[in-house]
């Protein structure tokens, strides 16, 4: 496997304020790596600079000539004001590679509707984007970054504000995109035990340290007690690795 | 009538050039909810014309009292630069451009008020439509053509740019500079507009019709052409209103445009029940 994406001692931050120093990452051809850390950590930031609309503060960032990433922005963040079709949003994925001042063409518009076919909502093409419920408004965002034919699936927060059963959906067809033709896929989450489950590597942040490793390997009790700093117990159960932090007496209860 | 009507007819034009350009500009800044933005650059445009008069007035610059719209184009431009930057710092954004707003405001009636010939000129801050002449028409006809051309050209990047900045980042759109380009292109609209419409009916033209087209629309095509069927609607009934009634031209379009907002409201509301 190749590295599509290093990250060589680089110190990451906005402005002059660092967020992450001295930190070391390969972005693997085939990866499926989540990013996980509680907000503020540096996970965006670490995309932000990798998707170039951040600069390293320090240290290289390498990104191989020629990536393509598919960038699946937080739900919340698409304006649903604008009274856009779900079609005409997946079509912006292909609006630099349609070129500047001209319009989408048949075949464009068939990629399009094959994008929603691959997410399972083409059902949905003609539909306002401001109709949908959470979980199609995220496929409609997936199927955007798949019609530009991307080398790298990036996504930031997919589940974020979903309820149980689409976030098990979406982490799903993620997991499924990747494995049925071996996509690289990088996903933000602060929620480590929706993501743990699904991703094959995980790049863990926390308070400008950071542990990136197989899920076995990062996903222990030693490691993430170290990592945050309290107990955690790591449990499992039919296959699925579950994180608790030990429940931990506060003064006002030990006085009580 | 019909002679009033033909005796005006350069201002109806010259409505009709500044109702359509502002109404297609105006879904773009409804959309990015910079409504603010457009007002405070209305004002500022205004305090240009009056400096150009305070400056003209006290023997500084002559030349400005000819051409006011010079100094009005290089404020409108100069503050599109404040506002085309992302602000970060301790004060909102919107608490920028009201300070932007209220100053300039300010600034333009305080320069008007001790203008040399500044009372005679208290029209270029309040708009002169029925004043439009046939150069008048063909100056805004200049400015706004290729404004249009460009609008539907780069709508697919515009769009793009305006809805979506950190995906468009990504797949390599410079979206700070078709902010930039956005803004230029509005300010020289609104600084044109401005010197014949005044700041209200800039202002008017540059919100209501594309209100009146989100409420109407289902897709952002229609929502366009809503946009612009309203903003001529309103010029139209409005210029024939103010001729029929002898009332003020300005305010006679923005309640043509204000009722068209309401109407389409209600529409919705029906349709929305049904």
């Amino acid at each position: 496997m190749t590295a599509l994406v290093s990250f060589r001692d680089a110190t990451l931050g906005y402005g002059r304020h660092a967020v992450l120093r001295g930190f070391n990452l390969d972005i693997m051809d085939g990866d499926f790596l989540g990013i996980v850390g509680p907000n503020g950590s540096g996970k965006t930031t670490i995309l932000k600079t990798f998707l170039g609309s951040l600069r390293p503060m320090g240290g290289t960032v390498t990104v191989a000539p020629g990536l393509r990433f598919g960038y699946v922005p937080q739900r919340d963040v698409v304006d649903t004001l604008f009274p856009l079709h779900v079609l005409e949003v997946v079509l912006m994925g292909r609006y630099d590679r349609i070129g500047l001042g001209r319009r989408p063409s048949a075949t464009d518009r068939e990629l399009a509707r094959k994008a929603l076919e691959r997410v399972g909502i083409s059902h949905l093409a003609d539909r306002p984007l401001n109709a949908l419920s959470g979980g199609q408004r995220q496929r409609t965002l997936i199927a955007r970054a798949l019609v530009g034919e991307p080398n790298v699936l990036v996504l930031d927060e997919p589940t974020n504000g979903m309820d149980l059963v689409a976030t098990t959906q979406i982490l799903g067809l993620v997991r499924d995109l990747h494995e049925r033709t071996g996509l690289t896929v990088v996903m933000v989450s602060h929620a480590l035990n929706e993501v743990a489950n699904y991703v094959e590597r995980i790049a863990l942040v926390h308070e400008g340290g950071y542990v990136v490793g197989f899920v076995e390997e990062v996903m222990t009790q030693q490691a993430l007690s170290a990592m945050y700093g309290i107990p955690v117990e790591v449990s499992s159960f039919e296959g699925h690795r579950i994180v608790l932090a030990k429940r931990q007496q506060t003064g006002e209860h030990r006085h009580a | 009538m019909l002679e009033a009507v033909l005796l005006f007819r350069e201002a109806l034009y010259g409505s009709l050039i500044i109702a359509v350009t502002c109404a297609v500009l105006g879904v773009y800044v409804v959309l990015r909810r910079i409504v603010f933005v457009g007002a405070a650059l209305a004002q500022v445009s205004s305090a240009g014309i009056a400096l150009a008069f305070w400056l003209a007035g006290h023997g500084i610059a002559t030349a400005l009292a000819s051409h006011p719209e010079a100094l009005s184009l290089a404020a409108t431009l100069g503050s599109v630069m404040f506002f085309a930057r992302p602000l970060r710092g301790p004060v909102p954004p919107d608490a920028r451009i009201g300070v932007w707003y209220a100053v300039a405001a300010a600034a333009g009636i305080l320069l008007i008020a001790k203008a040399a010939v500044g009372e005679a000129h208290d029209i270029f801050l309040e708009g002169n439509i029925l004043g439009i002449t046939n150069s008048d028409t063909l100056e805004l006809l200049v400015v706004c053509t290729p404004v249009l051309v460009a609008l539907f050209a780069f709508q697919k990047e515009l769009l793009f740019t305006s809805f979506d900045r950190d995906t468009a980042r990504t797949l390599g759109y410079h979206v700070d500079l078709w902010d930039l380009g956005f803004y230029l292109v509005l300010g020289v609209v609104i600084s044109i507009s401005m010197q014949f419409a005044g700041v209200l009916l800039v202002f008017n033209f540059l919100v209501l019709p594309a209100v009146t087209g989100l409420l109407l629309a289902g897709g952002m095509a229609s929502t366009f052409v809503f946009s612009l069927g309203s903003a001529l609607l309103a010029a139209m009934v409005g210029f024939a209103l103010s001729i029929r009634f002898d009332l003020p031209t300005g305010p006679s379009m923005i309640a043509v445009s204000g009722a068209l907002v309401i109407l389409a409201w209600l529409v919705r509301r029906v349709q929305k029940r049904a």
